[in-house]
């Protein structure tokens, strides 16, 4: 089968190539999923530029990316909650990355049947998305009327959380560029913040969650908004103690200036590591079939141009996810 | 799944009785007639989410629904599902395409709430017709019914609005909206779900 695959780590138009590669197998408890359409996130620019070696070390050459949705065409003999020709989505496990191709196998915990009001297309371009806005904001206990700040509302995983929170029953604020205000409040965020234009730090006030899609400067800043006792997560700050840990980094510290602002405001900060869940994308099924949420795609890629793809995506512009359409 | 199969045989007698009487309606059944009814009848209870047709695969069943509601969709190139129809109480339901092309279904059959449904071999039931011709006039009275209400479904969709096309369904399917989603009903009536979403709103209002 034909693979878009990662053959050395640098830049994109040199990194990346089509490659003939054997059809996997299932294992037990696989699915093997033909892709109709594939999605890309900034994770896969950081994968083809070898900055994750490091954390999560790939073997070259390897499939890029891990949003897709397709049919499934066979499934392990431990399979039991998907039949042939079901039609799913899924962000599939590290270790079974590779979706612009033309067959994936995924284990069946990580899939979900696609929203039947979705195609395939905009299917594609939900799982690691929504599952980190979903997981980001669960585990910051969201729930009806809190003040919840979500940086980069224009982008993939902001566009979806805020939809999430809105359906949440949340107050949301949002950041983003002049050009992106009005459809960023479509998506229903109460108080769009122009970054060009505002200071975020003098609108939002005592937040109940801060979501940092950011990094750098604005993790720290998060703490200067949210209020006493309230909870940041983060998806590009630093790692937190636990989340080291699991990494077997035993001496992690939090950095000093992180940890004395989360101890001043009696703030947690939280490092959230979005893992594959097919239970959790079957709620994002039902709340996309309840038009709580919708999907933003900023274009749509043919497989033969899936290199123009990356590169629009190393652009860091999209609004919204760029996607592949495989089949 | 089909969570059992005759789990009453009581009540499985009363809705196949029902079923009988609707036919005895129509034509004067013998007792052999009848009682080979009873021999290919099956009754299930099938339990919300089930897939009774799948797309892709071989069709040999039709079924009548004693209770419950049923969704037929066929899925496009893009991966979008689109309603064909909704088999409430009384109604028959199946992937008649597949079974009359000897083809694999292009329809989906799922199960939109707990139902009951009497479970039919498509071809034991055509069987009947020429073991007992007494039972034909009942087949085509359904067929024709079948071709009624799609006719009026063409007609409807050619030239109604569709706030108006909505109307008609609420009243054709009063309660169906507690069971649905709204894309199983904007892809019924053809429109989009922020259309339907809008016809909603003025109703409300008006």
């Amino acid at each position: 089968m034909k693979a878009l695959q990662v053959i050395h780590f640098g830049d994109i138009q040199d990194s990346l190539a089509y490659n003939e590669v054997s059809k996997p197998t299932v294992g037990p408890h696989d699915v093997l999923i033909e892709i109709k359409a594939a999605a890309i996130n900034p994770i896969d620019k950081s994968i083809i530029l070898g900055n994750l070696q490091s954390m999560l070390p790939i073997p070259l050459p390897s499939t890029i990316a891990y949003d897709l949705s397709g049919i499934i065409v066979e499934k392990g003999d431990q399979v039991s909650n998907f039949d042939i020709g079901d039609l799913v989505y899924a962000r599939v496990p590290q270790e079974q990355m590779g979706t612009v191709a033309e067959y994936a196998v995924v284990l069946d915990k990580a899939v979900s049947k696609k929203p039947g009001n979705l195609s395939f297309e905009e299917a594609a371009s939900i799982p690691l998305a929504g599952l980190t806005a979903l997981q980001s904001l669960e585990h910051a206990g969201i729930k009806a009327k809190d003040k919840v700040l979500i940086h980069a509302g224009s982008g993939g995983v902001g566009s979806f959380a805020i939809q999430y929170a809105k359906a949440k029953g949340a107050y949301v604020y949002t950041t983003t560029s002049t050009k992106n205000v009005p459809w960023v409040k479509e998506l229903g965020a109460d108080r769009v913040i122009d970054y060009k234009t505002e200071d975020y730090k003098t609108i939002v006030k005592d937040a109940d969650i801060v979501f940092d899609t950011l990094g750098k400067n604005y993790t720290l800043e998060a703490f200067q908004v949210v209020k006493q006792g309230g909870k940041v997560v983060s998806v590009v700050g630093p790692l937190d103690v636990e989340s080291a840990r699991m990494f077997g980094m035993a001496a992690y510290e939090l950095p000093e200036d992180l940890a004395a602002l989360s101890q001043a405001k009696e703030a947690t900060y939280k490092f959230i590591f979005m893992h594959p869940n097919g239970s959790h994308l079957s709620e994002i099924k039902t709340m996309i079939e309840d038009e709580k949420i919708k999907p933003i795609i900023d274009k749509v890629y043919d497989f033969s141009e899936s290199i123009e793809a990356f590169k629009h995506l190393a652009t860091g512009r999209a609004k919204g996810k760029i996607v592949i359409k495989i089949s | 799944m089909i969570i059992s199969n005759c789990i009453n045989q009581k009540h499985y007698y009363k809705a196949l009785e029902e079923l009988i009487k609707k036919v005895k309606n129509i034509v004067t059944l013998s007792a052999e007639a009848e009682a080979y009814l009873y021999s290919i009848a099956q009754e299930i209870s099938v339990s919300k989410g089930s897939i009774l047709i799948r797309e892709g695969q071989t069709v040999d069943k039709i079924y009548f629904v004693t209770h419950g509601c049923l969704r037929s969709y066929c899925t496009d190139k893009n991966g979008k599902e689109h309603t064909l129809q909704f088999a409430i109480k009384n109604w028959w339901i199946s992937d008649y395409i597949a079974i009359h092309n000897d083809e694999a279904a292009t329809l989906t059959v799922e199960c939109l709430k707990d139902s009951t449904v009497i479970e039919f071999n498509a071809q034991e039931i055509n069987g009947i017709l020429y073991q007992y011709p007494e039972y034909e006039p009942f087949q085509r009275f359904i067929l024709e019914r079948h071709v009624v209400s799609l006719h009026k479904r063409i007609l409807n969709q050619l030239q109604l609005t569709a706030t108006e096309r909505y109307d008609l369904f609420l009243v054709q399917y009063p309660d169906i909206e507690q069971y649905t989603r709204n894309y199983h009903i904007a892809s019924y009536l053809g429109i989009t779900q922020e259309s339907l979403s809008r016809i909603r709103v003025d109703i409300a209002k008006s």
